[in-house]
């Protein structure tokens, strides 16, 4: 039996320095032009002393960093091995600030706790968002001019603008003891409008330029486990009818509260989970070996889900999975779900929390335990 | 009509900028300390600005609801970040790793004494916190009990129990088992960002004095007529930049109170630190115009 798994990212990298201090406004340091030049000879970027002297003499437009920042992810991508890649969302703020600060609806409303002082960015829907028209094509032609290899497009879901933005318009008025319906009913009109009139415009256009993959990230998908429901609508109305490859990244969540809704999702290749991080670090192929995986499996194959995006890397810890591991974390999915055309593999979530030394050893120890458990399976 | 904004209140941007700062060594802990000072001041100001009956100190240096009483506590410890309800914001779950026990309580807030509202978190949600591997009883008797009784008699006006988890679950049997572990005392039991239907015929029966209702959560309909209790009625929306209308505010409440609980506060339904500074601001002055209208009338 000769099996390929696919490898991939699921979305964004850190960004290099030069490129965070050059957008900061801040001096770049002999440890920044040191950085460019490295991981320039490094990925064998080409033109990289082009950067590097530009760097130097503060000769480059922001759009010009954006554009070599992007470059250098990709060639990263490409080193590691990886069959998909992206630009590691290079050109983007953040996931929920990249949508919110384009698409007119949106007002920014100031920074909340996350915990401890880290604070986010948060908006508030002040009318009907929509969008004059696709807001990542560009994004997207870059990165295709500049690989050939498959390109996956990650975007960020309905159901997530509207859970994690303040609610000015759709719920406001009448709120005051009111009923749970009526609170319901208010953040589905929310979520149907950011699915019809901000990502889906976005996603035809990307598909008439050519993207031939569209990943939906839903982080919050299972944060109102009864809601669930809304992130199927939002995904199967911003996606309907399109013809590329769809796909849904959830991590850190409760998956239990996915089923049975998600098995609504309409032509959803595979649902890419975050599975690493609850795993053990220990070599094995049994349930007891894969706490991380068990459970989750288990209800991919009791509802029969067709795929599953198989995270295999913890993106909250430098621990570098060594090959072996990630093999067996393999070999263990294939076993619960007995059949290998199910799975693909790819890192739990993005790593952008990570210095790109480590993504690189993680990354291409992914690749290379993938190659061991075709091997194994071989 | 009273009001008072028990909880966790947002830091302003220069108190953000300033723990920040002093995280990564760029400032000097009395320089945070003067800034924590500051925000402190200017919240009072706003508080009194707004007519509100209670002071709060908005807990400006707590991390999280658990996290300063756990450090005070023998046998407890902060552990991962977990998420609180179905919020963006995390919480450290609390670690057992000895029998709890207070081992001393935590300061009173500088704040004149018989004016100012105080806030822990109830003995349910310290329990949940904490996973139950303690229960709710015993953190009740060893750790909040000594320190509601320290508060007391440091001039708290009243005590706020927060607890976000039971309306959720749909039961207060255990709950009500803790609260009977607490000294006799003004207590609140406040249930923030929850509906609160299911568990407020049983809360009747609670040995508290008042109980907070989130009413963006909770329909009005959900209160039974004659409630036995005082109702902190969440009005306030700690969860939404959408300001509310005075107006609007005041009408709900006199539907409230022909529900004839047995007497009526205005708060928010919540922490307000779930909003930026300046829009909470806004929110508090809110509220005294809603209390103000309302005290008109009356």
């Amino acid at each position: 039996m000769s099996v390929h798994f696919v490898t991939r990212e699921i979305g964004s990298l850190a960004k290099p320095p030069w490129r965070v201090k050059a957008f900061a406004g801040r001096p770049l340091e002999e440890s920044d032009f040191a950085a460019a030049e490295e991981w320039g000879r490094r990925l064998e970027v080409d033109g990289h002393e082009t950067l590097v002297e530009g760097l130097r003499a503060g000769s480059l437009g922001l759009p010009e960093i954006d554009d070599w920042a992007a470059f250098y992810a990709i060639r990263l991508l490409e080193r590691v091995g990886l069959d998909v890649v992206y630009d590691g969302e290079q050109k983007r703020t953040e996931m929920y600030d990249h949508v919110a600060a384009f698409a007119p609806g949106f007002e920014p409303r100031g920074t909340v706790r996350s915990f401890d002082n880290k604070y986010y960015a948060k908006a508030a829907v002040v009318e009907a968002p929509s969008v004059p028209g696709p807001q990542d094509v560009e994004e997207f032609e870059f990165v295709r001019a500049h690989t050939d290899r498959v390109v996956k497009v990650p975007l960020t879901g309905a159901y997530t603008m509207e859970d994690w933005s303040y609610d000015e318009h759709y719920g406001h008025e009448g709120g005051l003891g009111a009923s749970a319906e009526h609170r319901f009913d208010a953040r589905r009109r929310f979520v149907h409008d950011v699915a019809v009139n901000v990502i889906r415009p976005n996603v035809e256009g990307l598909v008439a330029a050519g993207a031939e993959w569209i990943q939906i990230d839903e982080p919050a998908a299972t944060t109102k486990p009864d809601e669930v429901p809304l992130v199927v609508e939002g995904f199967n109305e911003a996606t309907r009818g399109i013809q590329a490859k769809k796909s849904m990244h959830i991590c850190f969540s409760d998956y239990s509260a996915l089923w049975p809704a998600v098995m609504d999702l309409e032509d959803c290749l595979e649902l890419q989970l975050e599975f690493a991080n609850r795993d053990s670090r220990e070599l094995g192929t049994k349930d007891e070996d894969r706490p991380g995986y068990a459970d989750t499996l288990a209800l991919f194959k009791e509802h029969g889900y067709p795929g599953v995006g198989l995270g295999v890397l913890d993106i909250h810890s430098d621990f570098v999975e060594p090959a072996e591991l990630v093999r067996d974390r393999i070999l263990y999915a294939i076993e619960v779900l007995g059949d290998p055309e199910r799975i693909q593999v790819n890192p739990d979530c993005g790593l952008r929390t990570r210095s790109w030394e480590v993504v690189y050893e993680k990354l291409a120890n992914m690749v290379q335990g993938t190659r061991l458990a075709e091997d194994a399976l071989s | 009509m009273r009001a008072f904004a028990p909880g966790i209140y947002p830091r302003s941007a220069a108190l953000v900028q300033a723990t920040r700062d002093l995280e990564r060594g760029r400032t000097a802990p009395e320089a945070a300390a003067e800034q924590a000072e500051d925000d402190l001041r200017e919240l009072v100001s706003v508080q009194r600005a707004a007519g509100l009956t209670f002071l709060s100190d908005g807990m400006l240096q707590w991390q999280d609801l658990f996290r300063p009483l756990a450090d005070a506590t023998e046998g407890l410890d902060a552990r991962p970040l977990t998420r609180f309800l179905d919020t963006n914001t995390f919480y450290r779950a609390v670690l057992v790793d000895g029998e709890p026990r207070l081992r001393n309580p935590l300061p009173a807030p500088d704040l004149p004494a018989g004016e100012w509202v105080g806030t822990l978190p109830s003995p349910l949600a310290f329990a949940r916190a904490a996973r139950d591997e303690v229960s709710a009883e015993a953190l009740a008797a060893n750790v909040l009990a000594p320190q509601i009784q320290a508060w007391v008699d440091a001039g708290a006006a009243l005590i706020v129990l927060s607890e976000p988890f039971a309306a959720r679950e749909g039961s207060a049997d255990e709950l009500l088992r803790a609260l009977d572990e607490l000294p006799a005392a003004p207590l609140a039991l406040q249930l923030p960002f929850g509906d609160a239907e299911s568990i407020l015929p049983a809360l009747a029966e609670a040995r508290v004095s008042v109980i907070g209702i989130d009413f963006y959560a909770t329909s009005l309909g959900a209160l039974p007529s004659g409630f036995p209790k005082e109702i902190l009625a969440g009005v306030v929306d700690a969860r939404s930049s959408a300001l509310e209308s005075p107006d609007e505010i005041a009408r709900f409440v006199d539907e409230l109170s022909s529900r004839e609980p047995a007497a009526v506060y205005l708060g928010p339904n919540g922490d307000l630190q779930f909003v930026p500074e300046p829009i909470a601001r806004e929110k508090l002055a809110r509220l005294g115009q809603a209390s103000a209208r309302l005290a008109e009338v009356a």
